[in-house]
């Protein structure tokens, strides 16, 4: 990548595109108006997360009738408006909300909606058109087009394995697996779990320090300030405290992806699900901050999204697989709405609910509005959603 | 993994023989590798090498009165090694029964003589074909012929060492490198050796004695006197009793173990005394008795022969460029017929350093996703779909769960599993995987590229 025409490229006003010469920069600070580094944060959570759960109809009585055992009482969920409230694990979620600049956007899936977690993702993942199996990301196909050669750092993964969003024809993007190793690169060799194979401990220190890339992101670590922000201990918190570093750190990645896991609440859902979305609460808005604080929410777009939401009725304890379900965007200058109609609980495809925005449409905003990029040259024919950005 | 696969890997460089093991057991397996056919003639490529005295006078003469000529022949000469090296490794990658190639690499490295000094690529050849022929030979007797050799001579400056003005290198490297290791002789045998071979030079078919250069003087070499010549000479090396250890342990490991235990040297190189240096019956009673044991995976680092052959075979690649993996062997430390010095390449630890690392697991993505050894692209092609430049396929069975097929690629993949590596494969290929789904292939690739990437597939 040309690490100089990327910047340009992506130096915009909210809306279209524009070249700016250096001295703008200082208008960064300056609300509306978007300067400098755009880059968009996933965070995807992992195994299919109740929407319904999340972002409530707390005033539809189907929704009652349909969850006897796991239902949020009116009284439990929170900032209530229009016929939605958050759950109450995400009260900083309504916070950001609040402050303008979370946006929900409702019902979001795809069509002929599959259940299996590993498709899912699959499709999620590759946004195909008609769910014919590709073998690239869709992250991955963009940052082919934005680096001319392969650029290791324009994509970050934080995960133990690759991530197929971010797999294209070169290798734009590095995988993360610790990134407690970045920041103490010192002071941890000796930590090293040994697994009394000498052969084996040696190969594992070797790939331990093995990262392309890593210069830079060394880099940006030595930049970047430190957080003003006490994240909460958690494994997504350190993960988005770490992103932060390189952010602000001016690592100029395009891309970051992290995840966390455990909600595939088919059974005791109460009470998993509340531990899942504080710590996704907690982590989200310590990042949201740190930020805010460091005067770059507006360049950066957070997006949390699942595979699948679940089944509209509970199964007694928890939920099975389903299929639409809300996805959030925080920061980027995004309009703070809520996009789409309230889940009409009413009218069921074998008991789900039927999507009305397209992931892909989602995919194309955050493309054409955050990145400056055409989406339907990685194949998104989906036309981007309005009122998002 | 299973034995057969375990030793598949360690007698050659690939699964491919994990079956023939199988169903021959590992005796029966040795005994067809000993006797399996081989290439004995010269290739093609070397057919206007110059080999003859009349050859490099007539180059001679070029240098000196065309210098233009001259610079191509030295082109063409580089391009000719270069075609050497493919050509080897056709060999290594066509023989069904490749425990002899890879010995001729396991000779190659002992007895070094490297292109940096030696650019005769025809004694090269030689030497190459030397190993090749007395792989499972007798060492004493393989002593004997590479000091024969125009290459070794002219590597180790033997064609310097005259009576009058001796050169030591040959006479030491005989002793530290090749035979007894440090510590077993002096620096008068070394002297002493120096005179035996002064006057052993280039010649016509391989090394000869010129007597105007000999010292036929008396010496003392390790306690043997009289005229001793280079036969005397590796005599008296034989009789000296540390003789069988340093090549037991470069045996092991070069097939087996990194850091061998002292025990099993001893052992093992006691019977290679007991059959008179002969490598055949070494190499069964090792590899039959270690094959025996269980638990001895994980214990040698991959060489990267080793680790990209086994890629090309895994993923089914029937047109690997060959040219290329010559130069990625080189990046990784093992450029073929130019060792580094006539140590030979260390082995161990010493394949790895964390760019080795990164080249071999960007190599493993460019295979796995459809793409020759060679990844660079034209600054024009920037933009364009790539397309596939090789076809790749993974043998699996559909007909298993997630769990079943992570197992059966780790099988044969990595010698150890443990529970977080067990984990990131079940992220990749869920518990609701359905393997008869088109996508299914692609999937199953991308876990196979992630064992491969792992630490554990570095090593055997």
């Amino acid at each position: 990548m040309n690490r100089r025409n990327f910047l340009s490229l992506t130096g915009t006003f909210t809306a279209g595109s524009l070249i700016l010469p250096d001295f703008l920069h200082a208008f960064g600070t300056q609300n509306n108006l978007v300067i400098g580094d755009q880059c968009v944060v996933f965070v995807q959570l992992n195994g299919g997360n109740d929407g319904l759960n999340t972002y409530i109809p707390f005033q539809d009585e189907l929704y009652y009738k349909s969850r006897p055992t796991i239902a949020l009482s009116k009284e439990e969920v929170i900032a209530g408006n229009n016929g939605m409230a958050f759950h109450p694990s995400l009260k900083d979620f309504a916070t950001m909300q609040q402050n303008g600049d979370l946006s929900v956007i409702q019902n979001v899936g795809y069509a002929n909606p599959v259940r299996s977690h590993f498709r899912s993702q699959e499709i999620w993942q590759t946004a195909p058109t008609n769910q014919e199996y590709l073998n690239q990301g869709w992250l991955g196909r963009y940052l082919d087009f934005q680096c001319n050669d392969h650029e290791p750092t324009a994509g970050i993964n934080i995960d133990s394995i690759d991530n197929l969003a971010l797999k294209g024809e070169e290798p734009n993007s590095i995988t993360v697996k610790d990134p407690d190793r970045f920041t103490t690169k010192q002071t941890t060799d000796n930590s090293e779990q040994l697994s009394g194979n000498p052969q084996l401990d040696f190969v594992r220190k070797i790939a331990n320090s093995v990262v392309e890339g890593s210069d830079a992101i060394q880099d940006a670590l030595k930049k970047s300030t430190a957080s003003e922000v006490n994240y909460t201990k958690n494994g997504l918190s350190k993960n988005l405290e770490w992103i932060a570093r390189l952010i602000k750190g001016n690592l100029h990645s395009k891309v970051y992806y992290t995840s966390m896991g455990g909600f595939d609440t088919h059974d005791n859902q109460l009470a998993i699900h509340q531990n899942r979305l504080k710590e996704l609460n907690d982590a989200v808005f310590s990042f949201y901050n740190d930020l805010k604080k460091a005067q770059l929410l507006s360049n950066v777009t957070i997006v949390v999204f699942s595979e699948f939401g679940r089944r509209v009725a509970d199964n007694g304890r928890g939920t099975d697989h389903g299929t639409a379900a809300p996805m959030f965007i925080i920061g980027g200058n995004n309009q703070g709405k809520v996009i789409g109609s309230n889940p009409n609980l009413s009218d069921l495809d074998k008991g789900d609910l039927i999507h009305q925005i397209d992931f892909r449409s989602v995919y194309a905003s955050l493309l054409e509005q955050k990145l400056n990029f055409s989406a339907n040259k990685i194949g998104i024919k989906n036309s981007p959603l309005k009122g998002l950005f | 993994m299973k034995n057969e696969i375990l030793w598949s890997l360690r007698l050659g460089f690939s699964t491919e023989q994990s079956k023939t093991i199988e169903k021959l057991g590992i005796e029966g397996f040795l005994k067809q590798s000993f006797g399996a056919p081989y290439n004995t003639t010269v290739p093609d490529l070397l057919n206007d090498s110059p080999k003859t005295f009349e050859d490099f006078k007539a180059i001679r003469k070029i240098k000196k009165e065309d210098p233009e000529k001259s610079k191509e022949l030295i082109k063409k000469e580089s391009q000719t090694l270069h075609e050497l090296k493919a050509w080897w490794i056709e060999q290594i990658i066509s023989n069904d029964f490749p425990l002899r190639e890879k010995m001729t690499l396991f000779w190659h490295n002992h007895f070094v003589t490297s292109s940096q000094k030696v650019k005769v690529n025809y004694w090269l050849f030689q030497n190459n074909q030397l190993y090749r022929e007395e792989a499972f030979g007798n060492f004493r007797t393989l002593t004997k012929k590479v000091l024969q050799t125009n290459a070794m001579v002219r590597y180790l400056d033997n064609t310097d060492n005259k009576k009058g003005k001796s050169n030591e290198n040959l006479s030491r490297e005989l002793l530290e490198l090749f035979t007894l290791g440090i510590g077993n002789y002096s620096e008068i045998d070394i002297k002493n050796g120096a005179k035996g071979l002064a006057g052993l030079g280039l010649g016509i078919d391989g090394a000869k004695y010129h007597p105007f250069y000999e010292d036929n003087d008396p010496i003392e070499y390790l306690g043997k006197k009289g005229v001793l010549k280079m036969n005397e000479m590796v005599d008296a090396i034989f009789d000296h009793p540390k003789i069988p250890y340093l090549l037991t342990k470069k045996i092991f490991q070069w097939f087996i173990y990194d850091q061998p235990k002292e025990e099993l040297i001893h052992y093992y190189g006691n019977y290679f005394k007991k059959v008179n240096f002969e490598i055949k019956p070494l190499l069964v009673k090792i590899f039959t008795e270690e094959f025996a044991k269980k638990e001895t995976a994980g214990a040698k680092i991959k060489n990267p022969l080793e680790y990209s052959l086994e890629l090309v075979d895994e993923l089914h690649i029937e047109n690997p460029n060959i040219n290329a993996l010559v130069l990625f062997l080189r990046q990784q430390g093992m450029d073929l017929f130019n060792q580094p010095n006539v140590k030979g390449w260390d082995g161990g630890n010493s394949w790895l350093t964390s760019q080795i690392y990164l080249q071999r697991n960007n190599l493993a993505d460019l295979l796995c996703n459809g793409r020759n050894f060679n990844r660079q692209k034209s600054p024009a092609e920037n933009n364009i779909p790539k397309k596939q430049s090789v076809t790749v396929s993974l043998e699996w069975n559909p007909n298993e769960n997630n769990k079943e097929i992570i197992k059966e690629l780790t099988d044969r993949t990595l010698f150890a599993v443990d529970k977080s590596s067990q984990e990131d494969f079940e992220k990749i290929l869920k518990y609701d995987f359905d393997p008869k789904s088109p996508g299914a292939n692609n999937a199953v690739l991308r876990l196979f590229n992630a064992i491969v990437k792992s630490p554990e597939f570095q090593i055997i």
